[in-house]
């Protein structure tokens, strides 16, 4: 079936909240039927938001044909590029890229793309006519959409008439099978430019500064900075403060921000979308849980999500709108990026237990639209006089604070007539409106406090005058007298418990202003939970929407009740009043719900504990394991041992990344271990500079962890790894993908469980760059003996008697680490490389953009034929089959003087708390994923491992075995993080199946390294490999020998008020794919025409890798991001799917691969192969999905598709 | 040529049949049952047989809202089992702590 659609992109304003907040130069996509009614609307309300004024969705159904007209109405070329679609990339591309026809549209002419709906799903489309970000590009300004793909023979309709409809981001979907769902389409997007009434920047009223860029969702937001303008113009919320009624309907109304409409039960979608340009955001959605694969009944439960730029997910709620306890009222959903949440980024799930046709009103008087029940339900009883419904039986008094809950509050009040009727048989505090704690439910009870004491982050000092932390009252004076260590509270139960938590507000009124923080009276709080089952009107340590407020003021004690129906995660706990004024202190903690019958012990005693970070447990069932958890923390306001603030913002009250990071309350900066000899090659050693204060995660050789990763504040993504350990990126599914490291946004919540096969020290760290430079890291210490604060675990071997003392401190370098190799192999071939590291400028572009101290690892055979320039300098690829023995050697031949900055300060891309830090002679080859030694061949030299590291001139070898067939696997340089790694000392390990031949795709010859190769093996298909390494925090030099700093210096448009200090550390640098950028502002000034700039006709092929292939050749695609900056890449492919997990059958299929950070790696086998399954032949363009700043700055290349048989290309032979 | 059809009978009823015969055997012990399918692990007491249907009161399984109940599970669907006979290790009785008794 063909299903068609006339679209069009017009200039319009966006209004993007009732207080007038605007964007004059806005763009989007409509349709030709509601051209001229949305351009009406607009004209007769200049300063209110006009509903039909939105992103648009369209729909259509799996194994449709979509034909699209479209229709520029802009003043320059603009497009659609449809992700996920099959289309011919020759016609249907919305781009102009490589030697592709040119399918964006010029202004005033139309063009028709046909589309292939092959799978069920969202398809974001997006323009690429104008790739400009900021304010003078496309896709900041609104030109973005989605068409989404329902199950076939589907129908969809409106939910407030039951029409049918065509487009619209809310609808209510039916099949003549299967259950009728809400689709709600959620588009988060950032850096819309947005004017006051006066035309003007928005103003923060606090701090009389320009207000925090644009965050929102469906081109609305809902600002804390406007709302509490109204406080403090006295219009509303007498003696409220602002953040904690920031979400309050009974003191403002409704926002403006979307508000998903349900009844409960309901099954419903969100269709999550990001079509920002920039950054990554965490979805949270209060209340209700989701499954990470909709389609795989084994994936990971989540109820916060992070998303980068041009991706999606699809959010199902289970069991429906409430959960499994049915509740009701109004659960937000919002970015958890605090910055973000205040700025705007928020909305309602309003579940409604009554039906609405449209007579009733909101308490404010506002009418209830109508909300037709889905056909296929039971609809709600109607609302009646003592039986009115949510919100209209909650006691509140509009322009006022939410009412405090009923019961909850010790000594608080009872239910009202009203209240009574819509509760519960058995009301009690936390419980009232509906019951989550079926009877028999094991009971545990915790008494919390929250209190505000200095917390001390570092050996030198750095500390938290004003940290604010949650602990059980029975460690209160241990604590606040110093004998305990304030570490972040996590207490543990097993599944099937009713938690009651007695949670006292025992900080001060006021948290005072520093550098950082302007004064707020941050005079209650509340303890707001995720994954467990509770009653949301009264329970949610929140104050939302036409709820009640459940938090407490100080010195009260307010009683919430939970159920952990099943085995959970560590959930996350954390104030939701003052999140923004006061989280970042400290205000975090977590609840783990283990196996059932599992015991919590105290690892060193062996007694029972209720809490710890770090806890051993047994079970009757299941293997006892080590319970370690972490959380990451940004914002952290830290002042020296003088006092002096620490990274302050540039005036207080701003959000703009102040103060530094911290894990557990804890960092270890490497500046302070440089050792008497000044080597960064020593830094991690616990020979040199003793152990590091953060965390160590003890246990023996062999024991089963579980690593509980969580970020308890505030606004960056942070990326975990491990060295040397891997687990199953889904717990539960043994198909899932082995990952050793993991991307985490603020209250993200992962579990890691795996076992330590061998003695030794584990690295772990928050490896991108400035997070590890400022001390996020710690190691996972298993011992080979006894030792005697540590039990064993029960069902282990016990440890044998200590026979030789541990290690200690000397202050002296650390022995060398023994030879792997002395041991003979006792099975399997051996693979050997001579790798050597040396210095060489890599030439990034044609347009001379260059790094003249560029660092690579090649084979020592490669080394002259790159000195003398005969050979292209490409980041090193090995490869190893699995069975194999790996024997690396590695020489160091670097050379001081051939270091850009000998002095020791590294000045450009920076990281915060710049410092002295020489750079290092010394190198190291560190792999993920595979199996080695950590004690020989990890390749670095970390806690009492001995030195792995070589010197100038120096050789050591590595030994590593290839136990399975892992794929992509990143290598990167562990001596000198500042100084060799965004210098290019990084590569890839290529794990490939047994038997595999690599060969040269053009020669089909064997060779031992290559970013492009032939894989050739007897019981497979022979398959293309196209291995990608996306970096960034690159320091490029032009043709001039000048310094480019990116990436406002790669900006195509910028603004004329730009101003360096707005970009944030983590944005620094240029970036690229295999030591190449195709950077755009190149091009530009060379033909400074917007839609050309992907186009080979105009200015030949780009810089960057291009992959070449024939029509369904099989191809996958290696994608390591070894470095280094904190800022997450999507990666994104035209054309083409993958499975997200490769070898999980039920895994999603899609066009991207979000969170490309440091550490990342993934396999990306196309669908269908080259052209995917129609097989269109063409310039398929990969790149990034950020458009600020990525796409400029060069992160985009070709993957050329030929029809043709090619001289220069042998084919695979089949 | 088949088992069956040279005469011999199939391993699949012999394997049956002495499955049937060991769980009759031991009506009124504790038996712990592992199967591929939700809810995976049953521990209970053997009550008795219907044809090649274990019948057996359960005491604890992965899910607390299956338990205390009676429930048929067809043999065939047991991968692992272990039955109480006396002689061997003991099936733990599991139990969870609880600040109070449940209600």
């Amino acid at each position: 079936m063909t299903r068609r659609y006339h679209v069009l992109a017009i200039p319009i304003r966006i209004v993007l909240n009732s207080f007038g907040d605007h964007n004059p130069n806005g763009m989007m996509y409509v349709l030709k039927e509601n051209e001229q009614k949305v351009k009406n609307l607009v004209k007769k309300n200049p300063f209110s938001p006009v509903d039909l004024v939105q992103p648009l969705v369209i729909r259509a159904n799996e194994g449709e044909t979509i034909e699209l007209l479209f229709e520029n109405q802009l003043n320059f070329n603009t497009g659609m590029h449809f992700q996920q679609a099959e289309y011919d990339v020759c016609q249907s591309d919305g781009a102009n890229v490589g030697f592709n026809k040119d399918t964006t549209a010029a202004p005033g002419e139309s063009i028709l793309y046909r589309l292939h709906a092959v799978k069920e799903g969202t398809y974001i489309f997006s323009d690429l006519g104008n790739p400009a970000s900021g304010e003078n590009g496309s896709n900041s300004n609104g030109l973005f959409g989605a068409l989404l793909i329902q199950p076939r023979f589907s129908w969809w309709t409106n939910p407030e008439t039951g029409k049918t409809m065509n487009s619209g981001v809310y609808a209510d979907v039916h099949h003549p099978l299967l259950p009728s769902y809400r689709e709600y389409a959620w588009i988060f997007h950032d850096e819309m430019e947005a004017d006051d009434l006066t035309g003007n920047r928005p103003i923060n009223h606090l701090t009389n500064q320009e207000e925090e860029s644009f965050h929102g969702a469906n081109y609305r937001y809902e600002p804390i900075n406007r709302r509490q303008q109204l406080i403090e113009e006295g219009v509303v919320g007498p003696n409220t403060e602002g953040e904690e009624v920031h979400h309050d309907s009974w003191v403002f109304g409704d926002p403006s921000s979307p508000i998903l409409r349900g009844y409960v039960g309901d099954p419903a979608k969100i269709r999550l979308i990001h079509a920002g340009v920039k950054e990554t955001h965490v979805f949270h959605y209060h209340v209700h849980q989701w499954l990470s694969d909709p389609q795989d009944l084994n994936s990971e439960m989540l109820d916060s999500q992070s998303i980068s730029p041009q991706s999606h997910y699809t959010v199902e709620p289970l069991y429906g709108l409430g959960s499994l306890q049915g509740a009701f009222g109004d659960a937000i959903v919002h970015c958890h990026l605090y910055p973000h949440f205040a700025a705007g980024m928020w909305g309602l799930n309003r579940v409604f237990d009554t039906l609405q046709d449209g007579s009733q009103c909101y308490p404010n008087g506002v009418p209830i639209k109508a909300l037709q029940p889905l056909p296929d339900r039971k609809a709600p009883p109607k609302p009646t006089k003592l039986k009115p419904g949510f919100p209209n039986f909650i006691p509140g008094k509009v322009g006022y604070k939410a009412p405090r809950p009923p019961l909850g509050i010790k000594g608080g009040r009872g239910l009202t007539e009203l209240e009574r009727n819509a509760a519960v048989k058995n009301p009690r505090p936390g419980a009232v409106f509906v019951d989550p704690c079926p009877d028999n439910a094991t009971k545990k009870e915790f008494n919390v406090s929250v209190i505000e004491l200095p917390v001390t982050y570092n050996k030198q000092g750095w500390h938290d005058p004003k940290a604010r932390i949650f602990v059980l009252d029975e460690d209160l004076e241990d604590v606040c007298s110093g004998k305990k260590e304030p570490e972040p509270l996590v207490f543990h139960t097993t599944a099937h418990t009713s938690i009651c938590v007695n949670f006292t507000n025992r900080l001060p009124h006021i948290l005072d202003g520093d550098a950082f923080q302007l004064v707020t009276r941050t005079y209650e709080t509340g303890f707001h939970i995720h994954f467990v089952k509770f009653d949301c009107l009264v329970n949610d340590g929140a104050n939302v929407g036409w709820n009640y407020d459940s938090s407490v003021l100080p010195g009260e004690t307010i009683q919430y009740e939970y159920y952990a129906d099943i085995e959970l995660k560590a959930w996350f706990v954390h104030d939701h009043l003052f999140a923004n004024a006061h989280q970042q202190h400290g205000v975090f903690g977590s609840g783990v719900v283990h196996p059932r019958f599992t015991e919590f012990l105290d690892s060193a005693t062996g007694e029972e504990v209720a809490r710890g970070t770090q806890i051993t447990t047994r079970n009757p069932l299941i293997p006892d394991y080590r319970d370690f958890v972490l959380f990451a923390q940004d914002f952290a306001l830290l002042f020296d041992n003088d006092g002096k603030p620490l990274q302050p913002p540039g005036f207080p009250g701003s959000n703009d990344d102040p103060g530094l990071f911290g894990v557990n309350y804890k960092n270890e900066p490497l500046q302070f271990r440089l050792g008497p000899d000044c080597d960064p090659a020593y830094t991690f050693s616990s020979y040199v500079n003793g152990d590091p204060i953060t965390p160590i995660l003890r246990a023996y050789e062999g024991d089963s962890i579980r690593i509980r990763l969580l970020q308890g504040a505030q606004e960056e993504s942070h990326s975990f790894n491990v060295h040397g350990l891997r687990w199953l990126k889904q717990r539960k599914n043994l198909n899932s993908n082995m990952e050793e490291q993991q991307h985490v946004g603020i209250s993200e919540s992962f579990t890691m469980e795996t076992y330590i096969p061998r003695a030794g020290d584990y690295f772990w760290a928050f490896e991108t760059e400035e997070d590890l430079w400022n001390g996020l890291w710690g190691l996972i210490r298993a011992f080979d003996e006894k030792v005697p604060d540590l039990i064993p675990l029960s069902d282990r071997p016990e440890p044998l008697k200590r026979s030789r003392p541990l290690p200690e401190c000397t202050g002296k370098k650390p022995p060398k680490a023994a030879d792997p190799t002395r041991i003979p192999v006792k099975k399997g071939p051996i693979r050997y490389f001579d790798i050597v590291a040396f210095q060489v400028p890599f030439v990034y572009n044609s347009f001379g953009d260059h790094d003249p101290h560029g660092i690579i690892f090649s084979l020592r055979e490669d080394m002259d034929a790159i000195l003398e320039g005969k050979k292209k300098p490409e980041p090193l690829v090995i490869r190893g089959n699995v069975g194999d023995t790996i024997e690396v050697t590695l020489t160091s031949l670097l050379k001081l003087n051939l270091f850009p900055f000998q002095d020791g300060i590294y000045p450009y891309p920076e990281v915060k708390e710049q410092a002295f830090y020489p750079p290092s002679l010394r190198i190291s080859l560190h792999p993920q994923l595979i199996q080695y030694d950590v004690k020989t061949s990890g390749g670095e030299t970390v806690g009492f491992n001995g030195d792995q590291t070589v010197g100038p001139g120096e050789s050591r070898k590595y030994r590593w075995y290839v136990d399975a067939p892992m794929g992509a696997c990143g290598m990167w340089d562990m001596a000198d993080i500042r100084n060799h790694k965004s210098q290019g000392a990084f590569g890839a390990f290529i794990a490939e199946p047994r038997g595999t031949e690599h060969l040269d795709p053009y020669t089909l010859k064997p060779v031992k390294t290559g970013t492009n190769v032939v894989l050739r093996n007897p019981f497979l298909p022979s398959i293309r490999e196209f291995v990608t390494i996306m970096h960034d925090g690159v320091r490029l030099l032009d043709k001039d020998k000048h310094l480019i700093v990116d990436p406002l210096a790669g900006m195509i448009l910028p603004p004329p008020d730009v101003d360096e200090d707005e970009v944030d550390t983590y944005d620094q640098g240029s970036r690229g794919f295999n030591y190449r950028s195709e950077r755009l502002v190149n091009r530009y000034r060379k033909h400074p025409v917007l839609h050309d700039l992907f186009s080979s006709r105009v200015f030949g092929d780009p810089a960057t890798p291009l992959f070449e292939s024939y029509v369904g050749d099989p191809v996958t695609i290696r994608l390591v991001t070894p470095a280094e900056r904190r800022r997450t890449h999507t990666f994104h492919l035209h054309g083409h799917r993958f499975r997200f997990e490769e070898k999980n059958l039920n895994s999603r299929t899609e066009s991207f691969a979000g969170f490309n950070v440091a550490g990342a790696a993934r396999n990306l086998e196309l669908l269908g192969g080259a052209g995917a399954y129609m097989g269109f032949p063409g310039d398929y363009m990969y790149r990034s999905g950020n458009i600020l700043w990525d796409i400029e700055q060069g992160m985009w290349g070709i993957l050329r598709i030929h029809d043709n048989i090619q001289e220069h290309l042998p084919p695979l032979e089949h | 040529m088949s088992n069956q059809k040279r005469g011999l009978r199939p391993v699949n009823d012999t394997r049956e049949e002495a499955l049937v015969l060991y769980f009759e055997k031991h009506i009124g012990r504790r038996a712990f049952i592992l199967t591929e399918a939700f809810p995976f692990m049953f521990i209970g007491k053997i009550k008795g047989l219907l044809g090649d249907i274990v019948i057996l009161d359960v005491q604890t399984t992965s899910v607390p809202a299956l338990e205390g109940k009676v429930w048929n599970i067809h043999i065939d669907s047991i991968e692992v089992f272990y039955i109480e006979t006396g002689t061997g290790a003991k099936i733990p009785h599991l139990k969870e702590h609880s600040d109070e008794e449940p209600a």
